[in-house]
């Protein structure tokens, strides 16, 4: 039960761009990092809830469903290696950086790392045939580039240019392919088989990455640094959800596959099928509400030290 | 002889007449989503901006925020049903003494986790933006809150069961994520990983709540 909107201002591309990034630096744990920075960042929230009347193809259940993960065991060593190195490395770093920066110029970090995302943003509207997606990232990118100073002010959104992301397991997603198996990749984090190999394919598309020279150059490792600790910043509130959670492993692991699903669902324009509430009590004769609300009212005042 | 082919289509028709009746009762509820819920909309506006406003109060001492909280968290959620959706297939198998365990230190933990927030609340304001209705008495109500620490506003859906002047959140989504989803999957698998037995789940919850926030 956490979830404090958390403060953001970045995307999910450019988290995922971040995360493909590590995979060439080699080394630093993000781990959970990107499906919670994902869920830190901002954008039009994926829900289709909000596409009104129509009754669109009702989307599949994976999002609320138990999740498809035959290779638990793989996935939860490399869970706990990933979070013991968030907290032996990245953990620190970010929190350093978040001790000595002020939000708004964290802010600005952000709006510029996200800016270098957007033509792999372009690139993946076009694929998924949406020019009008296209034109939209592509002219933010432009303008924020250029009157926005390097992205660092992003002038579009206020140009009713609003930022929207894409990915290649979003085109993937948009055209049907499935998840498949759960797969948390070492210091990475939270993946499955398509996002995977989604990946893969937006760091060699990546046209920023390509221009810039991949990771080699002064530009590339910069670019690298600052997606690193930007996103690992952002996610935080997300880290410490997981803290909070009683099996952080299966919490990152439904977190990651409700986002993905809803993030596909907003290329699909699929409405979610959500099952009634208490589905799995209403078919039960001997356990209505009732029991349950006795109790609560005793609940003892946790003693939190601030 | 030449009768049978007649039956056989007599029989096909039948058959996608069936169909179609099927289609149509199915239709009937999808059309309903069209609709908003001005009722749900209100008491989502209103409920929800109160309690994020009682954790951004900087006049208020934390025991007094943890107080209103308290309170204002059942005029918002219903409780008592969160409690038993979150236990997943095992609402169904636990005992009433172990429920008279789980119930409160579910609460507990609840509050403390969000306790352990408050310091992220700066004054957001919520608006709602729309409604869909799932079925009659099941509404998502969208809304976007802004200000405070956000640097954009974020989108928040909430989803509300009840009727006419009578609504409790049941769960919250963001970036597609629901809440209490994600908790009775996070829940179910403690319990799974204990063998079945619910108490574990409680025992932890009940450490949890006493643990100082994480940093």
């Amino acid at each position: 039960m956490n979830g404090e909107p958390s403060r953001t201002s970045a995307n999910t591309r450019r988290a995922r761009a971040r995360v493909v990034a590590l995979i060439a630096a080699g080394g630093l744990a993000v781990s959970a990092a990107s499906a919670h920075a994902q869920n830190a960042g901002d954008e039009p929230p994926p829900l289709v809830l909000a596409a009104p009347a129509v009754a669109a193809p009702v989307a599949t259940l994976d999002s609320v469903d138990a999740a498809y993960d035959p290779l638990q065991g793989f996935n939860r060593g490399s869970f706990g290696l990933s979070m013991g190195l968030d907290r032996a490395v990245l953990r620190p770093i970010a929190h350093g950086y978040m001790a000595v920066t002020p939000s708004p110029l964290r802010r600005r970090v952000s709006a510029v790392v996200y800016n270098l995302g957007e033509p792999s943003t372009t690139v993946n509207d076009i694929l998924q045939g949406k020019p009008k997606r296209a034109g939209r990232s592509s002219a933010r990118f432009l303008i924020n580039s250029t009157i926005g100073v390097l992205g660092i002010w992003d002038v579009a959104t206020g140009m009713g240019l609003k930022a929207h992301d894409a990915d290649f397991g979003q085109t993937f997603g948009r055209y049907g392919v499935r998840p498949g198996p759960y797969l948390y990749v070492p210091v990475l984090g939270p993946s499955n088989f398509r996002d995977s190999v989604g990946r893969v394919l937006d760091f060699v598309t990546d046209p920023v990455g390509i221009v810039g020279g991949g990771y080699t150059t002064t530009f590339g490792a910069s670019r690298l640094a600052a997606q690193t600790v930007d996103t690992r910043a952002r996610a935080d509130n997300a880290f410490r959800a997981l803290d909070d959670a009683t099996d952080p492993y299966v919490t990152a692991r439904s977190a990651y596959g409700q986002y993905r699903a809803a993030f596909i669902r907003e290329a699909t324009r699929e409405v979610q099928a959500l099952p009634d509430f208490d589905d799995d009590i209403a078919t039960d004769p001997v356990a209505p509400a009732d029991p349950a609300s006795a109790p609560p009212e005793t609940a003892p005042t946790p003693s939190t030290t601030q | 002889m030449t009768n049978a082919r007649p039956t056989r289509r007599f029989a096909q028709l039948a058959l996608v007449a069936l169909a179609g009746l099927g289609v149509l009762a199915q239709a009937a509820p999808a059309l309903a989503q069209g609709q908003r819920e001005p009722q749900a909309e209100q008491f989502v506006q209103t409920r929800a901006q109160r309690v994020i406003s009682v954790l951004a109060d900087k006049n208020q001492s934390v025991a007094q925020k943890q107080a209103t909280f308290h309170q204002s968290i059942d005029q918002l959620a219903d409780v008592p049903r969160i409690t038993n959706f979150v236990l997943g297939k095992y609402a169904r198998t636990i005992t009433p003494d172990q429920r008279q365990r789980f119930a409160p230190a579910f609460r507990a933990y609840a509050e403390s986790v969000y306790q352990n927030r408050i310091s992220d609340y700066h004054g957001e304001t919520l608006k709602v933006t729309g409604s869909t209705i799932r079925k009659p008495g099941d509404v998502i109500v969208n809304t976007t809150i802004s200000g405070g620490q956000l640097g954009q506003p974020v989108q928040v859906a909430w989803r509300v069961l009840g009727n006419g002047g009578s609504w409790k959140v049941v769960d919250v989504q963001f970036k597609g994520v629901w809440l209490a989803i994600t908790q009775q999957q996070d829940f179910v698998s403690t319990i799974d990983n204990a063998g079945g037995n619910v108490d574990v789940l409680t025992k932890q919850l009940q450490r949890d709540a006493q643990r100082p926030a994480s940093r």
